[in-house]
């Protein structure tokens, strides 16, 4: 309980170069490898699933149960991973995510049957959920203030890149072994490396200064930033994470109860809805299933896998043109025109699979608007959902809120992907992308109708416009 | 000696202000107004010429609005008095949510006062 809610702001020193800045350094390092990780185990059954389904006589429920269960493991583990790195601390958390996701994935390498694989991957998934809860926020709290944007932003570029890494891998190694269907497990088990170096980097890397503070471990905090800064800046930032901590603390204010209060409700269901709408483009369909995909457009086995790349190389181009876009431009406007250009892209694709007879001019179109369809989804509607979520929840309820649409979101992400294979298998590509357009039209409506400019806006002005209050 | 005044979110909020205040001038005491809404508290609800402190709630201990009023209570030996706005909830809404006024009047150690929005 506090008189005095929210943080100031504090002048700090420059943080000039020292000793401590190589240390510093492994932040990235650590950074590199958790975005890294979470991208390739969730890119890799692109490219293994072909292999994998005939190896272990999969179907298209089965392939469907097996892709997806990694995603609603992730749900779990993103939920249960937050209040863990609350409990035990962040550094405490993600050694143990390195373990679990080393067991997981070796588990998925050795399974003997769907069934055991199935397990493994939802082991995983709660290793993929925990560091997502877990890496960001421990980079956030270790990054000084003026480099802080720029280590959470290269986290998301290292997912995207994570899953263009598994897409290229997967094309090497299928080219290289092409005969044999174990091969999958192959394409699975580098994933080990990422999660060794990952828990190597982070041995070497201190507890978070901000969690320490929110425990009243303060001289172990200053411990800790005497370490990772100049000494002078180490004293001074003292009192920045100490009002940081205090701001964090009240975040955490809302609880269950308050999900009685109309106008939070009404703000929750906005985050929900673009999570969920963020999901139903399909992009995670292309990200897990476009060897698949482009297979049943008419390519061979070995160049669907090849062209697959394409897609993981636009998702990173995307998102680095995402990035620069998205403080640029409204955030409703750049919605708009996202869900305006995914949904063409959405009736492109299946008019391409429609109307076209099979040849390579039908697959080479589906190939060229899939991958605009990516390259525009990461440049609009991916990166900026996260940014939303980050800006429209005022400060009391924004960690209840943020954990309700994240579950939310991941459970989206888990539906499409259960769903996909299977209503492929059974209407046909065309009809699976007229079904996206479809969402994607009930999308722009949404956010039309509901989603307030989060851009150059106070969050007191938000707070007014949504309790009736004119601003 | 103390009143004490629980804020809800809601209409039912300032009405619980005005007699909280009404009630410390009668009693001759201070005020302590704790807010349980999530936004600052309109501070033109309360008048110049009472010794009022305002508590907001914040933090995971504060997480349980009932809880953060008792907690309250515990913490001020003084506060003799409490004054809680209610209205009529759906059973539903009762069910899912709880209700922190029914609470309150059940758990609270001191006297309550129960103020009802205008209807």
């Amino acid at each position: 309980m506090t008189t005095h809610p929210g943080a100031h702001h504090v002048a700090l020193p420059a943080d000039t170069p020292g000793p401590h800045s190589r240390r510093l350094g492994l932040v990235a390092v650590v950074a590199t490898f958790g975005g890294l990780l979470f991208g390739y185990d969730t890119g890799v059954i692109n490219g293994a699933l072909e292999p994998l389904s005939r190896d272990l006589g999969l179907n298209s429920f089965t392939e469907g149960f097996v892709v997806s269960i990694l995603i609603f493991g992730a749900a779990i583990g993103a939920l249960v991973g937050g209040r863990l790195s609350d409990r035990r601390g962040r550094r405490h958390n993600i050694l143990m995510l390195a373990v679990i996701f080393a067991v997981g994935t070796l588990g998925c390498v050795l399974a003997p049957t769907w069934q055991v694989l199935a397990v493994f991957r939802f082991v995983l998934g709660l290793a993929v959920g925990g560091a997502s809860a877990t890496v960001p926020v421990y980079l956030a709290e270790v990054a000084p203030t003026e480099r802080r944007g720029g280590i959470v932003t290269r986290n998301e570029v290292m997912i995207v890149s994570g899953q263009f890494a598994a897409f290229v891998i997967n094309a090497i190694i299928y080219n290289i072994w092409s005969g044999w269907d174990g091969i999958w497990r192959v394409m699975l088990v580098i994933a080990v490396l990422p999660a060794i170096a990952l828990f190597v980097g982070m041995l070497r890397m201190p507890e978070s200064p901000r969690w320490l503070v929110s425990q009243g471990r303060d001289d172990e905090a200053l411990g800790v930033l005497k370490q990772i800064r100049s000494p002078e800046r180490a004293v001074a930032e003292m009192d920045e994470v100490r009002a940081l901590a205090a701001e964090e603390a009240a975040t955490k204010t809302a609880g269950p109860t308050d999900l009685g209060v109309k106008w939070v409700r009404r703000l929750i269901f906005i985050g929900a809805g673009l999570g969920i709408f963020q999901q139903f483009t399909g992009i995670n369909s292309i990200m897990y299933y476009g060897t698949q995909l482009l297979e049943s457009a008419g390519f061979s086995a070995n160049a669907a896998v090849i062209a697959n790349t394409l897609n993981g190389l636009f998702s990173v181009l995307g998102i680095l043109v995402g990035l620069t876009l998205m403080n640029r431009i409204d955030r409703r406007t750049l919605l708009l025109a996202g869900f305006t250009l995914t949904t063409t892209f959405h009736l492109l694709v299946g008019l391409s699979a429609y109307l076209l007879p099979d040849g390579p001019a039908k697959s080479y179109l589906v190939l060229v608007f899939v991958i605009l369809f990516v390259f525009s989804m990461q440049g609009t509607i991916g990166p900026l959902v996260w940014l939303i979520l980050s800006e429209i929840f005022p400060l009391k309820i924004r960690s209840l809120a943020i954990g309700i649409c994240v579950l939310v979101l991941w459970l989206a992400n888990a539906v499409v992907s259960l769903l996909f294979p299977i209503v492929r298998e059974a209407t046909g590509i065309a009809n699976t992308f007229f079904g996206f357009a479809v969402l994607g039209v009930i999308a722009l409506v949404f956010v039309y109708k509901c989603v307030p400019e989060t851009r150059n806006r106070s969050l007191e002005e938000l707070e007014d416009e949504f309790r009736g209050v004119p601003a | 000696m103390t009143v004490l005044v629980a804020v809800p979110e809601g209409r039912e909020g300032p009405p619980a202000v005005a007699a909280g205040v009404a009630e410390a001038r009668m009693l001759g005491t201070d005020l302590v107004v704790l807010n349980m809404t999530l936004s600052p508290l309109d501070g033109s609800l309360l008048p110049d010429d009472l010794k009022t402190t305002v508590v907001e709630r914040s933090g995971p201990g504060d997480r349980d609005p009932a809880e953060a009023v008792l907690d309250e209570i515990a913490d001020r030996p003084d506060v003799e008095r409490l004054v809680i706005g209610m209205r009529r909830r759906t059973p539903v809404g009762k069910a899912l949510l709880g209700s922190v006024s029914q609470r309150l009047l059940l758990e609270s150690p001191i006297p309550v006062l129960a103020v009802k929005p205008p209807a």
